[in-house]
């Protein structure tokens, strides 16, 4: 799916046919994918790498254009089982174009940032700065999430929410992994302002992010070693709480278990004193009662 | 009772995306400054609002629909709030 956009007053809007100077190709099929590689000479394995989620971050030179391909968080569905992933962008700088690959649809050139852009290079530097905004916001949910899963845990006897926190952990692996290649590129990015056309303003805006991306990924860092480190305590709190299930479910047999032996001594077909008494029945009852008291009397006398 | 009441909506999932990771947040965290109570209804399924981890379980695609019901003093006002950010666009 193409869609054209062009900076108008400062501003990007949709572009008509033909025109635009922003292209935006959402999981190019087959013929889009050929007029990339064949009328825009991109690179065909730069092109695949932006739409595989397990590329790295990178800068490349071509003849033409510059080729940066950068990490995003994927937007999270329910298939997903509370594993949030990682995805790849790819962007394109001609000289008169800009070039955006991704693989699935999301809204683009959201938020304030792009309302007053001034050239490609600043669409493209911005583009990588959202992606670092979105990190940072995917993280506090991951946070929200793992708060909620710990709230389960502490009444729960199940294993699943104990997978689903593996699976944020197994999340903010990827993301540290994401994060820390977005950093890469941001580093080769300043490094090379001057051959991409990066200058002034935006250099400092390059500065910017790297400040706020190492910050990111710093929160990452202490959120994923919180998770792990405190894997092991809740681990055994979902034992504990079984264990206490263990231990009401012994009592209640024990509580059982008396009262009916009291009653099998006296079902036996033998003679025994007071058998033919009228109020036998509500002897051997009594009997079996009080050792349902005994067994709570000595229960309570030894605080198990 | 008094003090109790309770409100409905239908809203449609505009987000391309769908009901993903951060609007759930957000409709969890704005669900809890409000003492009423929210349940989503998307097909077949009803969640609790208030809670990211059955938001997270709902898999609401674009043009879904949704019904709100609040139950409690400000059911009103907390399906405002809910309404307000699943009209959010995000990225």
């Amino acid at each position: 799916m193409l869609q054209r956009m062009e900076m108008v007053n400062g501003k990007l809007t949709q572009a008509e046919d033909g025109t635009g100077s922003v292209y935006v190709y959402v999981s190019p099929d087959k013929q889009e994918r050929k007029h990339l590689v064949e009328a825009l000479k991109l690179d065909e394995h730069t092109l695949a790498s932006a739409l595989d989620p397990d590329e790295l971050a990178r800068l490349e030179f071509e003849p033409e254009h510059t080729a940066v391909i950068f990490k995003r968080p994927r937007n999270y569905s329910s298939d997903d089982r509370f594993v949030f992933k990682v995805a790849s962008t790819g962007l394109f700088l001609f000289a008169d174009k800009l070039i955006i690959v991704l693989g699935d649809n999301v809204p683009l050139f959201q938020g304030k940032q792009f309302a007053k852009v001034s050239s490609l290079q600043e669409i493209m530097l911005k583009m990588i700065y959202s992606s670092i905004f979105h990190f940072v916001e995917h993280l506090k949910v991951i946070n929200a999430v793992s708060d909620s899963l710990e709230e389960q845990i502490n009444t729960s006897m199940q294993n699943k929410y104990l997978l689903n926190l593996f699976s944020l952990e197994k999340s903010l692996v990827y993301y540290l992994n994401g994060l820390n290649s977005n950093a890469k590129l941001i580093e080769r990015l300043r490094n090379n302002a001057a051959k991409i056309g990066i200058s002034g303003e935006s250099l400092e805006f390059v500065d910017d992010m790297l400040i706020e991306n190492s910050q990111c990924y710093e929160q990452a860092e202490i959120y994923s070693n919180i998770l792990a480190s405190m894997m092991d305590a809740r681990v055994s709190i979902v034992s504990n709480n079984l264990n206490w299930l263990m231990k009401t479910l012994t009592i209640i047999t024990i509580a059982i278990m008396l009262p009916t032996l009291v009653v099998s001594v006296f079902s036996m077909n033998v003679e025994f004193p007071g058998r033919t008494h009228p109020l036998m029945f509500w002897i051997i009852v009594g009997f079996a009662l009080s050792s349902v008291v005994l067994v709570r009397l000595v229960w309570w006398l030894k605080k198990w | 009772m008094v003090g109790s009441r309770s409100a409905k909506r239908t809203v449609i999932v505009g987000n391309p995306a769908g009901l993903h990771a951060r609007p759930s947040a957000a409709i969890a965290q704005a669900v809890r400054r409000f003492k009423s109570k929210v349940q989503i209804r998307s097909r077949n399924e009803v969640v609790d609002a208030g809670s990211i981890l059955e938001l997270l379980t709902l898999g609401a695609q674009q043009g879904s629909d949704l019904v709100l019901t609040a139950k409690g003093p400000d059911a009103e006002q907390v399906l405002d709030a809910v309404v307000e950010e699943l009209s959010k666009r995000y990225e």
